[in-house]
């Protein structure tokens, strides 16, 4: 019934993504923040799209997140879960108050992701990126009673991504918007999957607070032969599809330091967490 | 170097690296506070039984039979008690209401009753005939297994004793399971909401059309009430049915 590694992944970038347009940064500039993430779960959206409960999973992870500019018109992005946990809870009886299953936990480091992020074009106010993003599977695919506790999905994927994005006021307030959309090929049987998403972000107090709204959408393909089947007890599911929301406040402590708090949830899916996802950090902004 | 420092609300001023550091020692504590093992209650009450366990169609006059009685408690679990056996006509059937050993007198309709003697008494009974033979009762042992949640789980199931002596559990050419599951499996137990103290039979690898299931030797027609279909991964009942 339930999986949600990547789905995972993609919850925390809805949440970690620097405060920027979609152009990169200039040479030598950077923005990285060091965050904590955690969803823990007790529903899920099954295959047919409704809500049904399962016992609790938490999954949190603290991270680093990076954006560094190469070049003024490459920068590299690094994603970094460094330090993963994956838990069950325990089930009582509510009758006898007998442990019915015990609580199990993995920790270990999660699957990390590099990217390469191009300006390729910009045009008074329109400013078009691409991005190149390598999945690279260094968490743990397999682990715990019935191999269901993973940091990871096991498989090395690649995403393309286009995005673009244009400035706005509203009053005197200025901000940004993009939309996005990009191509994730997966191996090892896993459906390819199409991403469409944006978010906008509104600065007030001087560009000390920001405000940042975001959507992804994610759907699969249905081109992929892997089966949950395939995989004793792996919640690793195939064809994940979802449309979620999420939110971050940004408060620039000073110029260059701030801190951050992110929530986000799905609010349509099949086979993923039916919980919201939380996250805070501290972030460095080098501009 | 310049200093910098932020001054909160309630007046005490901090140096910005402190301030960071005590931000991000906050996070960290919160996450990992919230990353603990907690606990998950399950509601897996269900109403204590008491089953004669080979109960008979008939008896033959004047044979005496030994009857068995089985008592699940109050989640579903076997359970030792007193039970005390009763005739509700004497005349006809003479029962020892210690043993349960019974013994056909006269022609015509017997019913036993057993009672347990616990806190609150559970009470069964059977119907017979006394007759020339004695005959045992083998139901059609038989179901519908439905979801119990939103995924596809539907079709019909039946119980029979195999060739080779053991019991078989047969699923019919309506049977149809979601495949979207991880770790599906498939019990006997007595408690539909747990499987403590269940019986697996089996990872599910059919989720469409007639198959079957060997159950394990030992098990019996009347040992087991309900046929669960249970996604072991994430402890969740997926569906099931009463074995009527």
């Amino acid at each position: 019934m339930i999986r949600n590694a990547l789905f995972i992944l993609y919850f925390i970038f809805l949440t970690i993504p620097g405060l920027q347009g979609q152009w990169v940064r200039e040479q030598g500039k950077g923005y990285y923040k060091l965050s904590a993430w955690s969803l823990v779960s007790d529903q899920h959206y099954t295959d047919t799209g409704e809500i049904d409960p399962n016992a609790t999973r938490g999954y949190f992870n603290v991270n680093f997140y990076g954006e560094y500019g190469i070049t003024d018109a490459w920068e590299v992005v690094a994603y970094i879960p460094f330090f993963s946990r994956t838990y069950q809870n325990e089930q009582i009886s509510g009758t006898t108050s007998e442990v019915l299953r015990a609580g199990e936990s993995l920790n270990s480091l999660g699957d990390v992701d590099i990217s390469l992020r191009h300006g390729l074009f910009r045009q008074g106010p329109v400013v078009l990126a691409s991005t190149l993003k390598f999945g690279i599977p260094t968490g743990n695919d397999s682990a715990g009673s019935d191999g269901s506790f993973q940091t990871g999905d096991g498989e090395f994927n690649q995403t393309v991504q286009l995005d673009v994005g244009i400035p706005f006021r509203i009053f005197s307030y200025t901000g940004y918007s993009r939309a996005y959309l990009g191509f994730n090929n997966r191996n090892k049987g896993f459906s390819d999957e199409l991403l469409v998403g944006g978010e906008a972000g509104l600065n007030f107090l001087k560009r000390r607070l920001w405000l940042v709204g975001r959507m992804n959408v994610v759907e699969s393909l249905q081109n992929g032969s892997h089966s949950v089947q395939s995989n004793q007890g792996s919640i690793f599911a195939n064809n994940i599809e979802y449309i979620s929301l999420g939110a971050e406040v940004a408060w620039y402590l000073t110029e260059r330091w701030g801190i951050s708090l992110a929530y986000g949830g799905a609010v349509r899916g099949r086979i993923i967490y039916a919980n919201p996802t939380y996250s805070a950090g501290v972030f460095l902004d080098i501009r | 170097m310049r200093s910098i420092y932020i001054r909160l609300s309630v007046g005490i001023i901090f140096p910005l690296p402190m301030l960071i550091i005590r931000c991000a020692f906050l996070v960290l504590s919160a996450v990992l506070l919230s990353s603990c093992i907690g606990e998950d209650i399950v509601q897996d009450f269900v109403s204590p039984e008491l089953r004669i366990e080979n109960p008979l169609q008939s008896l033959g006059l004047d044979e005496s039979y030994q009857f068995e009685a089985l008592y699940l408690n109050n989640v579903g679990k076997p359970e030792p008690v007193e039970v005390r056996w009763f005739s509700e006509d004497t005349s006809v059937l003479s029962i020892d209401e210690l043993t349960g050993t019974a013994i056909a007198l006269s022609r015509g309709q017997a019913v036993v009753v057993a009672n347990t003697l616990t806190e609150s008494p559970v009470t069964t009974f059977i119907n017979l005939q006394i007759t020339d033979e004695t005959v045992s009762l083998n139901p059609e042992i038989s179901g519908s297994i439905t979801s119990s949640g939103s995924y596809r789980l539907t079709g019909d199931f039946s119980l029979r004793q195999s060739s080779q002596g053991s019991l078989e559990l047969l699923l019919a050419d309506n049977y149809e399971a979601s495949s979207s599951l991880p770790g599906l499996y498939v019990y006997l137990t007595n408690n539909p909401n747990s499987i403590n103290g269940a019986i697996e039979i089996g990872r599910v690898i059919v989720f469409n059309g007639a198959h079957s299931y060997d159950l394990p030797a030992g098990v019996s027609q009347t040992d087991y009430n309900y046929l669960l279909y249970w996604c072991k991964p994430f402890s969740v009942k997926v569906g099931g049915g009463t074995i009527n």
